[in-house]
């Protein structure tokens, strides 16, 4: 935001007249002039949706539909407001789940009722001000432009500035999303050193968390949670730190607790959803999907991936009918999203077979087949899995086969899936075919790598770019092969100079694998060779 | 909503929502009024509207307490301590009880540096700040100072007015942790130094742990209230 307040555009969101009225006078006062009031969130939307506001006062509370939180979700999600604009949440009191959701879209400032003129113009400028002065680092963030955001937070460090520890905080959060863990550890031990705040012990479990160093992971977790037990997004990295060595009847246990504290946070629900599904608690497991589809409803929490989820769940429970109504409302929610339609007739093929209507689950799967041949390799994992088990229903054992070897290609290295497609085959009798299979496709993928790796050895990097690029193109979600290849044209570029189409390449082969996996920490290393 | 589905806390906190929309409005427009009659030199009628307006933001801070200390003893309150900017938090609980200081002719100082940051919970620590604010208020001739300096491990805030100090009887303990019974003739009923000392109590760092102090003398001479976290 580059206007000064008198100049800039202001939606006062309020379902009290009174309140509007109040607001609106407080920011003429200021002399304000572009002023739209809005009384339900649907107003509030509609305004958000056609008009450009710097700065929005919004009422939490806001009786029936939406609350503060939701439209701020929303008009993020649709990008009605961008990074520059200034959001204030005004409450009367402050809840949990305003402070310690685990929401990834936070307003910039909350404002405690009462509240008066001056108080109120004092902490708008206070925040013009501050959006000036993290403006770079914000823009850089949004542009995904992670490595830049870096340097601009060391060049305003250097500065000594006032909001030192915010500054801190957004680089720590930098330096987890790029992956770079060993200087994200550095730095929060550094500010550990000086004080023991919960964000940066949190931070440090992360750290140990993506270094797969789960059992240190787990006992910060629990350190911040019995020094501050409300601080709920320590608990969230608890269940998953849980999740990951196994404990997964602890890291149910861990989610309820929190929801007992914070009840309305979607993310929360799903990660509960999740957990209860995976230890067969069917009960606790279709009740969280629910919530978790009313509560994330108009956020970025949305997912057709939820709603699947719930079909299975419902499946499960032998109410398949129930989840085909699901997965009907699936498909009105998310028109047009062609992977959320192949995961639906995947599991409504599941379905049909539970009511014991091969055919008509056979020709489930003949759709989805029909839209996968349209998108290879986009579907997730678990689909794909949901598909070979299908399949095996329908008696289709060799595609069955392929599908699970498919997976296996694109993601070899990956421990976790390998074990779930072993389980697989397992449920099919097929235990001892099925490591066969496993350890072929393994090794498939392990011959081509090595022999990318030896034509770079003998200098040959066209060589093995082009070899590894078929390779990509038969494995679209091998996120080893995407790796290796975007290192072969880095190696490449060295050698011949750069090229804006192999910059190009490059960068998006970068993006599909932090997609696969934001933590992988060649991320970091390529992204720098690339400046 | 379903009924069963409205706990206790939301019937407070929905209620507690309602009445501060109620109390925000009445002040904004006793303001409203009280700048008008001051620009018709009628001075009975701003002065009355100075002790309204007062009486309504005591109002405000009570049920702001009242609701806090109901969330502390069902560990919901989402106590955030942060780094913070102490001058600020001065600045911003002066600006609240502006009007009323204006109205009785009070002057305000603030002694601290600019960069002085400490970590607490800002709304916490502002409600003591009010509550000491509106204390001093009623106790004060004409002038209150709010002094902070960081002493060694804790942050000390002094907020002193150059009023009579307070009654021998209220010094007896050193501290005020412990309650001091509602005195109906008075009109303390003391919360606002049971909810200020338990704050102060639920800030801790290492083994320190944050107190409340009242006294008389400081700069002025009159009643001091010390709040010191680590």
């Amino acid at each position: 935001m580059t206007v000064s307040l008198p100049q800039s555009s202001i939606l006062i969101i309020d379902d009290f007249q009174g309140m509007r009225t109040m607001l609106r006078d407080f920011v003429k006062s200021m002399g304000v002039t572009k002023i739209d009031t809005a009384a339900t969130s649907k107003e509030a939307i509609n305004l958000l949706s056609t008009h450009k506001y710097d700065v929005v006062i919004c009422d939490y509370n806001l009786g029936p539909g939406q609350n503060g939180q939701q439209i701020l979700e929303e008009a993020k999600l649709r990008k009605y407001i961008g990074h520059a604009s200034i959001w204030v949440m005004v409450t009367a009191e402050k809840t949990m789940d305003m402070f310690m959701g685990a929401a990834e879209t936070k307003p910039d400032d909350y404002l405690l009722k009462p509240i008066n003129a001056a108080l109120l113009e004092s902490r708008l400028q206070k925040m013009i001000a501050k959006k000036q002065s993290l403006d770079g680092i914000e823009k850089a963030v949004n542009d995904k432009d992670y490595i830049t955001a870096i340097t601009l937070c060391d060049q305003k460090l250097q500065e000594q500035p006032a909001n030192l520890q915010e500054i801190l905080r957004i680089k720590s959060d930098l330096l987890l999303t790029v992956g770079n863990h060993e200087a994200a550890r550095a730095l929060f031990e550094k500010i550990l050193g000086v004080r023991k705040v919960p964000w940066a012990k949190t931070g440090l479990g992360k750290v140990y968390y993506l270094t797969r160093d789960y059992s240190r992971a787990k006992e910060i977790f629990q350190e911040v949670l019995e020094e501050n037990k409300m601080y709920l997004e320590a608990s969230d990295w608890l269940a998953k730190t849980l999740d990951a060595i196994g404990e997964r009847v602890q890291a149910q246990q861990v989610l309820v607790n929190a929801m007992e504290l914070s009840p309305n946070s979607a993310g929360r629900h799903k990660s509960l959803a999740d957990a209860a599904y995976k230890n067969g608690d069917l009960e606790v497991a279709q009740t969280a999907y629910e919530k978790t589809i009313k509560l994330s409803e108009h956020s970025v929490h949305k997912s057709p991936d939820v709603y699947a989820k719930l079909a299975k769940v419902l499946t499960d429970k032998d109410v398949p009918d129930e989840a085909l109504k699901i997965l009907d409302r699936g498909r009105q929610e998310f028109k047009g999203n062609a992977e959320a339609a192949i995961q639906a007739s995947v599991i409504e093929s599941l379905a049909y077979q539970k009511m014991g209507q091969p055919q008509k689950a056979a020709a489930a799967i003949a759709e989805a087949e029909k839209k996968m041949a349209d998108l290879p390799g986009m579907i997730s994992v678990e689909t794909a899995m949901d598909m070979a088990k299908s399949l095996f229903h329908l008696g289709k054992k060799d595609e069955a086969c392929d599908m699970l070897q498919s997976i296996v290609k694109n993601n070899h290295e990956n421990a976790g899936i390998i074990s779930q497609v072993e389980a697989v085959f397992e449920g099919e009798h097929l235990g001892e075919e099925g490591r066969g299979l496993i350890k072929a496709s393994t090794q498939e993928v392990i011959g081509i790598n090595n022999q990318g790796v030896m034509l770079a050895r003998e200098g040959k990097f066209d060589e093995s770019v082009s070899l590894l690029r078929k390779a990509v193109e038969m494995l679209p979600n091998s996120e080893v092969m995407i790796m290796n290849l975007c290192g072969m044209i880095i190696g490449l570029m060295k050698k011949q100079g750069r090229n804006e189409a192999m910059m190009h390449e490059a960068k998006s082969l970068i993006d599909r694998a932090r997609e696969l996996n934001p933590n992988n920490k060649k991320l970091y290393d390529y992204e720098a060779a690339l400046k | 909503m379903a009924q069963e589905d409205i706990s206790f806390t939301d019937f407070i906190a929905s209620s507690i929502h309602d009445m501060k929309n109620s109390l925000n409005m009445q002040i904004s427009s006793l303001e409203k009024i009280a700048v008008k009659s001051q620009e018709q030199g009628d001075t009975p009628t701003f002065e009355q509207l100075g002790v309204m307006i007062y009486e309504a933001n005591r109002m405000n801070a009570n049920l702001i307490q009242l609701l806090t200390i109901y969330k502390f003893g069902k560990t919901i309150y989402p106590m955030d301590v942060a780094e913070q900017s102490v001058c600020e938090l001065i600045e911003e609980a002066i600006l609240q009880d502006k009007s009323i200081m204006d109205f009785k002719g009070i002057s305000v100082s603030i002694e601290c540096e600019e960069d002085c940051y400490w970590y607490f919970d800002r709304d916490l620590v502002t409600g003591i700040l009010i509550n000491a604010l509106n204390n001093a208020y009623k106790y004060t001739s004409n002038k209150i100072r709010v002094a902070a300096k960081i002493d060694g491990r804790f942050l000390e805030i002094r907020i002193e007015d150059n009023g009579q100090g307070y009654p021998a009887g209220m010094l007896q303990n050193d501290s005020v942790s412990k309650n001091k019974g509602i005195n109906f003739s008075s009109g303390s009923t003391g919360l606002g130094f049971y909810f200020s000392s338990r704050v102060a109590a639920m800030h801790k760092n290492g083994t320190d742990q944050g107190s409340l102090i009242i006294e008389n003398g400081g700069l002025y001479g009159g009643g001091c209230f010390v709040v010191r976290l680590p």
